[in-house]
């Protein structure tokens, strides 16, 4: 029955979405949460809460279809937002700027947070745009009073 | 009198074997054409042709924004991926319109039946892209990203009408007609351009 299953999915997204994912405000937060659902090897989700509820196969769609959205919102995100979202995100995982901005430039931990039928073009440019990003975040860091002139961010609408 | 009927026989069955090997080399080959087709579409579509994409590649919010930071360091990084993105993008452009260009110089007149002003908007829509694909790759390799916006749009807007045109003219590819012809690829989504 598959309008049912639909139905499933999207009522799981949607539990997904009110529970947990509304507390992750910027899309950074929430493709880098949604990825680590996800088993390596075998690139299924696991929610052990909503499987409780809507079982393990209709989970990990629902999981599959938010990191899709998700990606697709963070596509969207200006150069501008993105950069105030990096910031925010290294922030709230306490660890110094060095140690994160040299995690980030060495090992690229953003390579594993898409999903994996996310095309090869849309892929690449958020690389890009990380890449950069982190960029920026640097010389902010080094140079904090970039921050002053005219390149502070603007209000994000994601937080 | 005998010998000359045998060898005539023998004549007229090899000619009946190579024409059949023929016509089966084309369809086999014509198959492989329409399934290509149908995919170049659906990635022209679905990863390539999308509005909100090709404006986020070449925004320039983005380079305001870079420019604001009076920062070497960071306009050489955003220019050097930057310019890898738009290349990306006009080469695989380029690498599916010549997909759906060999379609129709090729099998594509032995499946539809295109109207001749058809065929020829396609053939000068076909030469415009190609001419801007290569001029907007030049243009960017010599002036990053930003050089050249209305050729940008230019070359989305012709792929965009190529694809329509191309849609319209391979409709009769359903997914159970690609079926019997050994493959398929998915359904095409909407033009979202």
């Amino acid at each position: 029955m598959p309008a049912r299953g639909l139905r499933s999915v999207k009522d799981a997204a949607d539990d997904l979405h009110r529970r947990t994912l509304s507390k992750l405000a910027r899309p950074l937060d929430r493709l880098i949460y949604l990825a680590s659902t996800r088993d390596y090897n075998t690139g299924i989700y696991y929610h052990d809460g909503l499987a409780v509820t809507y079982g393990q196969d209709v989970t990990c769609q629902a999981l599959a279809e938010c990191h899709r959205e998700t990606f697709r919102e963070l596509i969207g995100t200006s150069l501008r937002d993105l950069v105030a979202q990096m910031e925010d995100y290294m922030a709230s995982v306490h660890l110094s700027a060095e140690r994160f901005i040299l995690a980030w430039k060495k090992l690229e931990p953003y390579r594993v947070t898409v999903p994996v039928e996310s095309d090869p073009l849309a892929t690449e440019f958020l690389f890009a745009n990380l890449r950069t990003a982190l960029a920026i975040v640097e010389m902010r860091q080094a140079h904090p009073a970039s921050l002053a002139r005219g390149a502070s961010p603007a209000p994000s609408p994601a937080r | 009198m005998l010998q000359l009927l045998f060898f005539l026989g023998v004549g007229g069955l090899l000619f009946v074997f190579l024409l059949a090997l023929a016509r089966r080399g084309k369809a086999v080959g014509g198959a492989r054409a329409l399934i290509g087709a149908r995919q170049a579409l659906y990635t022209l579509r679905s990863e390539l042709l999308p509005h909100d994409l090709v404006v986020r590649i070449f925004a320039r919010e983005d380079l305001e924004f870079v420019l604001s930071l009076h920062s070497r360091a960071v306009e050489s990084i955003f220019f050097t991926q930057r310019r890898r993105v738009a290349l990306i993008w006009v080469e695989r452009v380029q690498a599916q319109i010549r997909h759906l260009r060999h379609l129709h110089l090729g099998s594509a007149r032995f499946y539809a039946r295109l109207e001749f002003k058809t065929e020829l908007s396609l053939a000068w829509n076909f030469m415009i892209l190609l001419f801007s694909c290569r001029a907007l790759k030049a243009a960017i390799l010599i002036g990053g990203p930003y050089a050249a916006p209305v050729m940008v749009r230019t070359v989305a807007d012709a792929a965009t009408r190529v694809c329509e045109i191309s849609s319209e003219s391979l409709a009769f590819l359903t997914g159970a007609g690609l079926e019997g012809v050994g493959g398929s690829t998915g359904s095409l989504p909407p033009h979202s351009a």
